[in-house]
């Protein structure tokens, strides 16, 4: 396209910006609150992988040492275990520190110890694991390997809690990608809707530039760059919707009801989440107007050929 | 020249609005399409600029075969083309100058040279005073020859008028017409479709008449000795 016909595009789009403000404003603020209900399942996501997060760092493959073990022993143990691809940290527990614990535990009837040798509790090893390998086929094979690792006596870990939280993981997975899917193709045929409208209303501009001999790119230039504003604009209509939620949730009125005391810990969208959805509107605004604009010229020639 | 052999035209289920239409006009005439309303005037003039296909025969513009053209061919062709219509057409939002200028501006002229040469047609057609005006605040004779200041901004070979003179007094109408007379005069070809055969007496050149589809008659008409 040449450099005239560039800036005549850029006229077409800053005057039908002036013109059509209001037009625009609703298509926007349509796209808006189906960007904003898109947002907020990535909101609820985004916690929900916190959440799971947490639990999965409740995950932990506990070691029983032997008893007969030296302290350089057991230094060197955890720098080996510690090595492993699967471990995210470890923390050791000393027969004392597992006395300790016990005690702790059994509270006002930690009596009931009175009279045991303190070495009947063996010392331990915790052993937390990276997020990617905290399931049933990762775990177990490692406790086996541990199993084998000199001056280990026994593992034990929580197989059916593994079992269970995979299970949870892959159902909200499976859930997060269907709603995702139809909360995309929802906000697709409202955007695309919405700018069917507003093609119609500039009909007669359409036709105009047809019978003049305008190529299609340039007729359909400046709607497609108008949805992408309008798209961009209603990404971030739909993230300071978001932000003042947020806000509100987190406010001292919801804190002072006592209703929502979880929600301190909330967590709003990271950067690259807030990018998707910005993208995601300028997406659907580029789209949505070159396959109504298209949908249009067809319905339009098929008609005016049957006038 | 445009070459018109054997064209017809049939809409679904089975309405043919032409039948065997041979014509040849050569560059630079001024031919009038003359019948009565559903005659056939307005698809040959959309059959010529590509509105429309035909369903059978061939039409030749410069050579080439309009049927054939692609998207981008039909714009190209287009561009050579000034179209003038009955209801004029224009851009409610734009003002005059603005509407005559857009069909330049679409092409890649600038837009100071596009306003320019808006301004010297809208001049030479008599709205030096109205060039600032919206088409709802002019008189339809005014709307018409913004209309036919913005068909000839291009400089096209070829004007097509489609009852370009309805619904316009007398007076207004015989502007209209002197002006398409003096594009004939410039060297382009000039096909007005009409059913006013007043217009034709006053302004005797080449008439086509068609009657349901079909060449009834085909001549000069001569203001003094009629057909």
């Amino acid at each position: 396209m040449r450099w005239s016909l560039v800036g005549f595009v850029l006229r077409r789009v800053r005057s039908s910006l002036r013109q059509l403000l209001w037009s625009h404003l609703l298509t926007a603020g349509i796209m808006a609150m189906t960007l904003f209900v898109f947002g907020g399942f990535m909101l609820l996501e985004t916690n929900l992988q916190k959440l799971l997060k947490g639990w999965g760092d409740q995950i932990q493959i506990t070691a029983y040492l032997s008893n007969d073990m030296a302290a350089d022993d057991v230094r060197d143990l955890i720098q080996r275990v510690q090595a492993m691809a699967e471990v995210e940290r470890v923390r050791h527990t000393s027969q004392e520190q597992a006395w300790r614990d016990f005690q702790a535990a059994l509270g006002t009837q930690s009596g009931l110890l009175d009279g045991l040798p303190r070495e009947v509790l063996p010392a331990s090893i915790d052993i937390s694991l990276r997020p990617s390998y905290r399931d049933g086929p990762t775990v177990e094979p490692l406790a086996e390997r541990l199993n084998k690792e000199n001056g280990i006596a026994s593992v034990e870990y929580p197989q059916e809690w593994i079992e269970r939280l995979g299970l949870i993981v892959l159902v909200l997975e499976w859930i997060k990608w269907i709603l995702a899917g139809v909360l995309f193709i929802a906000t697709f045929f409202i955007v695309g809707s919405t700018i069917k409208l507003a093609v119609l209303a500039r009909q007669d501009e359409v036709e105009i530039m047809q019978l003049i001999g305008a190529s299609e790119e340039l007729i359909q230039a400046p709607f497609v760059i108008e949805g992408m504003i309008q798209g961009l604009a209603g990404g971030a209509l739909a993230i300071a919707g978001l932000g003042v939620a947020y806000a509100l949730l987190q406010s001292e009125v919801a804190k002072m009801a006592g209703l929502f005391a979880p929600l301190d810990e909330l967590r709003f969208l990271n950067l690259t989440s807030l990018g998707l959805l910005l993208g995601t509107g300028w997406l659907l605004g580029a789209v949505g107007s070159l396959v109504s604009l298209r949908r249009f010229l067809r319905t339009w020639h098929a008609s005016s050929a049957r006038a | 020249m445009i070459q018109l052999f054997h064209v017809g035209k049939t809409y679904p289920p089975d309405y043919r609005a032409l039948t065997d239409i041979n014509l040849e006009i050569p560059a630079g005439e001024l031919v009038f399409i003359v019948g009565a309303s559903g005659a056939g005037k307005s698809t040959l003039l959309k059959l010529l600029f590509r509105e429309e296909e035909p369903s059978t025969g061939q039409i030749l513009i410069a050579g080439k075969n309009v049927a054939r053209l692609n998207r981008r061919g039909v714009a190209r062709l287009r561009r050579t083309i000034g179209l003038v219509f009955q209801e004029c057409k224009l851009l409610s939002s734009l003002t005059a100058l603005q509407n005559v200028a857009l069909a330049a501006e679409a092409l890649g002229v600038s837009p100071r040279v596009s306003r320019i040469k808006a301004y010297q047609l809208l001049r030479e057609l008599g709205l030096r005073e109205r060039y600032d005006a919206k088409p709802l605040a002019l008189s339809a004779g005014e709307r018409q020859r913004v209309a036919i200041a913005r068909a000839l901004i291009n400089e096209p070979t070829l004007v097509l008028a489609d009852e370009p003179t309805g619904n316009l007094d007398a007076d207004t109408a015989d502007e209209i017409m002197r002006l398409l007379l003096r594009m004939r005069d410039r060297g382009a070809t000039v096909i007005i479709a009409t059913h006013d055969y007043g217009i034709i007496e006053r302004y005797g050149t080449r008439v086509v008449s068609l009657r349901r589809g079909v060449v009834a008659d085909h001549g000069i008409w001569s203001p003094t000795e009629g057909h």
